[in-house]
């Protein structure tokens, strides 16, 4: 049977195979067996290799606590999976008896009802919702170390944390919030959405889908078991030789992001396959819908990224275990060899996190002002153009390292460049809205409010991108804040406005608008407040990463802190308009929006297989305007 | 007269600018275009040159100029797409159900072609300016190598120590004679600093593999601040020390005062 | 198609949920908040140094003010940390605090008994004593400027961040090893006035106003890791902490 098969759906029967382990698994047997394979691992590996004790004064036994946990938290992670039964597709397969044609409908959670999203659920709705949990879930902890961060900053002095907290919540708050942005626009709706809307009946490796969802959330307690380790001295960056020389808090970085790399692996795999193979008749190249253009162009990018940055963690670890030495200076190694590996990755990540959140917002502008997109193609070459020539400039994150000065030309020549395919996506937005009526819903609002935190982002990115402008703000809180205006504005912005505008499809109810406009306002004003009086600290001098800071940048900080609560408090309410409106919102309509994609064309509850009949398609989907 | 009419009636290329200005939204958009670029312009003109410290050299004099002028050059893109934005949202709709069909616009090739050349040359103008500055800078380190003074500087966690080897001391504060120019040869005793005098307006990080090299002239007297601009540890945040720029004669007796000679 | 209707009719319960779970979010954070701020309590209690009468340094009469600490090679000796010594028993620990209280200008005498063995400093300036009164520290009695960068056991390194609200202030002392390398031998059995097997280092420097500042030790004592700078070299309350200096 192949992938592109309709396959069948019993109509009569629930499917029950009875014998069947996959019946019985769930997350709360995952969770039994991954502690039981953390606990067997830690013992084992503890009575090989002798720890740093009062009794044993040798030093080089840190090491030896380091290779425990990473252990333990690996065998955590593996130990999930076999529990809530992620390899028995695969045994089986190796085996010899392959899965039953009911076997799968059941793994496809038909008629489960709301225990298939606690269950390893091939259903690729299921798995987006998984997603759309798990994301809130990281930017909720990731937002709460933000406040924590702000709280110490509103006065000089450090009153509130240690440094020893402070430099940890730092770190945490940074890979929280980039793992949280890298998902937060292809895992909810890249899953839930896209393949209704190339007319799927589900993604090409749907196993594999569930697999992604699962090893992300087997990530989650690592990290969070960072700070019952005594946290990181390091920022997200974790950059060496500082992060061999962390405590224990460490190895649950490390672990998390070799996890997380196998979890966008197979996502990466899983999107770009099922995009190009599995788009429905008549849907050509040039009728996609952006939005799924955009997210394919997203993984295809992190597909040879993010192996870079699970290999710089990887001899992180090995550093830590055993004293292998790459960026070790009297072992020979170098510190710049981790911040090459790990830029080669950074910065073609942020683009993977910006053209989603991009091409959500592209897809939404053509709806909320009743008009076609303007040029489709420009779109396109601009997300092309990013991603190819975001390959090329990872080395303007170390202008100021030493590594290479005579290569800061050439890197400053390809990062000014990435601004004219960029240029290209403002046009494209500018265009759509222009001679338009915008339709003021909490869509359009994050197009707008998009705009104007990318375009701060923007200029002050060319600031940095010029060498000579940059030996003055590298390393201050300017850095901060234009990463902040790029980041949250386009991903956490558009991911908000994708929210409020695919919400009906995913739970067939309205978001609550009220509470819509209220959190949307309070944290763009917010935003604005926190990371404007950010970039004047940052040009008056304040280091990044500091826990405490000179008299001269007290009243800055103080009005950045009053933003972040604003924001907090923001997200908040927006949290619970989504928990609310979930079973008390108004209840949708088929096409509460009047779009023309695929899946506003199914009815809510979605179908299991999505279509019964595949359908065909003729045009584009922005035929939108008097005189076609 | 139906001969004449289609010339009477097709409207000159003037003509067709001026009502085409004179289009209500156009209108509105030009004049928040203006404001749009205005503000902008104001916020690299004025802003930046006041919340940046004072510059003490020819290096933090290039920083400081490439955010006022970027700003300025950029002003008018950000305002046409903030002018475009909020005239769009001046024009919102609301309600329930959605306005009416706008036109099918999909795309313009003029516009497209003259954004993207404007794009590239503006790029063209950023890249120019710095590889300039760059340049200028390295020819500028070459004709000053044999009159500069080498300070060894050293990042430790969680403090900077600088050794003067002409001079034969060592300190914790760096001190600089003005008009003089310095270069630094920077190390780390650990894991990465990053070396920033901060009016000085350079910086380069502190590796332990390698030592690292950068150099400027201090032109005014007044007193420097020397941070660190890459996290090393617990105590990264308190890793700054004081310093000053001095004239020569204050220079020598301070090198004097702490044990060295004036060579 | 549902209208707004049913929205104002059930606006009221909207409102109350709305902002009940508002507080209970607040809530979270704040509670997330005070437990961190309660970890990051000083991990011993301040010590203030007293003052005895008055000295005259460069024609100033000043308060002259007093206060002793210990370096210890476990913590247990340190009693920085408790009976049990804490989750660390390897840590080498000042003691018995970590945060100095200082009178605002004043003229301040430092005795510091010192028991831990050690070797060779990462960065050779920090062997140097500077920032004192004649920039020489007493060691067993015998004054000197400096003391063997392979022969260190700890420093004691005062400094803080250049800011306009304070004066700066920068002292850095480098603390003579105990030849004797095996810990046991070390830990003073009684009162560290004793001087039993350890070193006493004695100096004075001038406070000027109000102000925070922090002082961490420059010897690599850490443990296997990187520059020997982990460990208890990245932890407060061991060897690093505060010191504030106080008007009154």
């Amino acid at each position: 049977m192949s992938i592109l098969d309709k396959p069948k759906v019993s109509s009569r029967s629930i499917p029950n195979p009875k014998k069947s382990l996959i019946t019985r698994l769930h997350m709360g047997t995952g969770t039994v067996v991954g502690i039981i394979f953390a606990a067997l691992t830690y013992y084992g590996l503890k009575s090989i290799y002798v720890t740093y004790t009062d009794k044993v004064a040798d030093p080089m036994t840190t090491h030896n606590n380091n290779i425990i946990l990473l252990g333990a938290m690996f065998a955590w992670s593996v130990g999930f999976l076999v529990g809530i039964g992620a390899f028995i597709g695969p045994w089986r397969w190796l085996i010899g008896k392959d899965l039953t044609d009911e076997e799968i409908l059941y793994m496809a959670g038909d008629g489960q009802g709301k225990k298939r999203y606690f269950k390893y659920c091939t259903d690729h709705k299921v798995v987006g919702l998984q997603y759309l949990v798990g994301v809130m879930t990281l930017l909720g902890v990731g937002g709460m170390m933000a406040m924590m961060i702000r709280t110490n900053l509103a006065r000089p002095g450090a009153h509130f944390v240690t440094p020893t907290v402070y430099n940890s919540l730092v770190g945490l708050h940074g890979i929280t919030m980039i793992i949280a942005m890298i998902i937060v626009a292809t895992g909810p709706f890249g899953n839930y959405i896209m393949p209704i809307m190339i007319g799927a009946y589900d993604m090409a490796f749907p196993r594999l889908n569930a697999l992604s969802w699962w090893v992300l959330f087997t990530a989650i307690p690592v990290l969070c078991s960072a700070w019952f380790l005594g946290g990181i001295p390091t920022g997200w960056t974790a950059y060496a030789p500082l992060s061999i020389q962390a405590g224990p808090g460490m190895n649950a970085f490390l672990a998390t992001i070799i996890i997380f790399a196998v979890s966008t692996a197979v996502a990466g795999m899983n999107v770009t396959t099922t995009v190009v193979a599995m788009r429905t008749k008549g849907m050509k190249w040039n009728r996609v819908p952006i939005f799924v253009i955009g997210s394919t162009i997203s993984v295809a990018l992190a597909i040879p990224a993010f192996p870079t940055f699970m290999a710089a963690m990887v001899m992180t670890s090995l550093d830590r275990t055993f004293n292998t030495g790459f960026f070790d200076a009297n072992m020979g190694g170098s510190g710049w060899l981790y911040s090459n590996l790990f830029w080669i990755m950074g910065h073609p990540e942020v683009y993977v996190i910006l053209i989603p959140g991009v091409a959500i917002l592209m897809e939404m502008a053509p709806v909320f002002v009743r008009k076609p997109l303007f040029s489709y193609n420009a779109a396109i070459l601009g997300f092309a153009g990013i991603a190819g020539l975001s390959i090329l400039v990872w080395a303007h994150h170390m202008y100021m390292a030493g590594w290479s000065p005579a290569l800061n030309g050439p890197f400053m020549v390809t990062t000014e460049m990435i601004s004219i395919p960029t240029g290209l996506l403002f046009l494209v937005l500018i265009g759509t809205l222009w001679r338009g009526k915008p339709w003021m819903k909490l869509p359009m609002l994050s197009i707008m409010a998009f705009i104007w935190d990318f375009l701060i982002g923007g200029v002050t990115g060319i600031y940095l991108s010029d060498v000579p402008a940059d030996s003055y703000l590298h390393g201050s809180m300017f850095v901060t804040a234009h990463f902040h205006f790029t980041l949250m504005g386009a991903a956490l912005t558009g991911a908000i406005g994708g929210l409020a505008y695919w919400y009906p499809k995913m739970t067939g109810r309205m978001l609550n608008e009220r509470a819509g406009y209220i959190s949307f306002w309070l944290v763009q004003i917010g935003f604005n407040v926190i990371f404007f009086g950010m970039f004047m600290v940052g040009a008056e001098g304040q280091p990044r990463r500091v826990v405490d800071y000179a008299a001269l940048y007290k009243n800055s900080n103080m009005v950045s802190t009053v933003g972040a609560y604003s924001v907090g408090i923001g997200m908040i309410i927006l949290l619970w308009a989504v928990i609310h409106s979930w079973t008390k919102g108004v209840v949708a309509p088929m096409n509460p929006w009047g779009a023309k994609t695929l899946e506003w064309t199914v009815p809510y509850p979605v179908p299991l297989t999505n279509f019964d009949e595949l359908p065909i398609i003729t045009s584009d989907p922005y035929g939108y305007g008097k005189g076609k | 007269m139906a001969d004449h009419s289609a010339e009477e009636m097709a409207p000159t290329p003037g003509e067709r600018i001026t009502g085409f200005f004179k289009r209500k939204d156009v209108a509105r958009t030009t004049i928040l275009f203006v404001a749009w670029t205005t503000l902008f312009i104001v916020l690299g003109l004025v802003f930046y040159p006041k919340w940046m410290p004072i510059v003490m050299s020819k290096e933090m004099k290039s920083a400081e100029s490439i955010m006022i002028w970027f700003t300025v050059i950029s002003a008018p893109i950000a305002g046409i797409v903030l002018a475009v934005t909020t005239n769009a949202f001046l024009d919102m709709h609301r309600g329930d159900t959605p306005p009416p069909d706008g036109p099918a616009i999909r795309t313009n090739g003029p516009i497209v072609a003259i954004w993207t050349i404007g794009s590239l040359l503006f790029a063209l103008v950023a890249i120019v300016w710095g590889l300039l500055e760059v340049n200028s800078q390295a020819v500028a380190a070459g004709n000053d190598a044999k009159s500069a003074i080498t300070i060894e500087v050293t990042g430790a966690q969680w403090l900077w120590t600088f050794k003067y080897p002409a001079q034969g001391i060592e300190t914790h504060d760096l001190n600089l004679p003005v008009g003089v120019p310095v270069v630094f040869n920077v190390k780390s005793a650990d894991v990465n600093h990053s070396f920033w005098p901060v009016q000085l307006g350079v910086k380069i990080d502190a590796n332990a593999q390698v030592t690292t090299v950068t150099r400027t002239t201090p032109t005014m007297i007044g007193p420097i601040e020397v941070k660190c601009a890459e996290l090393c540890g617990l105590y990264h945040a308190y890793m700054e020390t004081n310093g000053a720029v001095m004239s020569k004669t204050d220079f020598n007796a301070w090198v004097v005062a702490q044990g060295g000679h004036t060579s | 198609m549902e209208t707004s209707t049913q929205n104002q009719v059930s606006g009221g319960k909207h409102l109350t949920s709305a902002i009940t779970f508002l507080f209970l979010g607040v809530a979270i954070v704040a509670t997330v908040g005070f437990t961190l701020h309660k970890v990051s309590a000083d991990p011993q209690a301040k010590m203030y140094a007293t003052t005895n009468g008055t000295i005259n340094y460069n024609g100033q009469n000043l308060k002259h003010a007093f206060i002793t600490e210990g370096v210890y090679p476990e913590p247990i000796a340190s009693k920085a940390h408790g009976a049990s010594g804490g989750s660390h028993l390897n840590w080498p620990s000042y003691g018995p605090a970590t945060h100095l209280v200082l009178p605002a200008h004043a003229y301040v005498t430092m005795t510091l008994h010192v028991y831990d063995s050690g070797e060779k400093l990462n960065t050779n300036y920090f062997a140097k004593v500077v920032g004192t009164v004649g920039s020489t520290a007493t060691f067993d009695g015998a004054s000197a400027g400096s003391i063997l960068a392979t022969e260190v056991q700890h420093t004691f390194t005062l400094h803080g961040i250049p800011t306009s609200t304070q004066d700066p202030l920068f002292v850095n002392v480098p603390l003579p090893r105990v030849v004797a390398d095996d810990k046991g031998n070390n830990i003073p059995t009684n009162d560290p006035g004793t001087n039993k097997s350890g070193h006493t280092v004695v100096f004075s420097f001038v406070t000027g106003g109000a102000g925070e500042y922090v002082w961490n030790c420059e010897y690599p004592c850490g443990d296997g890791t990187y520059a020997k700078f982990g460990a208890v070299m990245g932890s407060t309350g061991y060897m690093s902490g505060k010191v504030s200096v106080i008007n009154g």
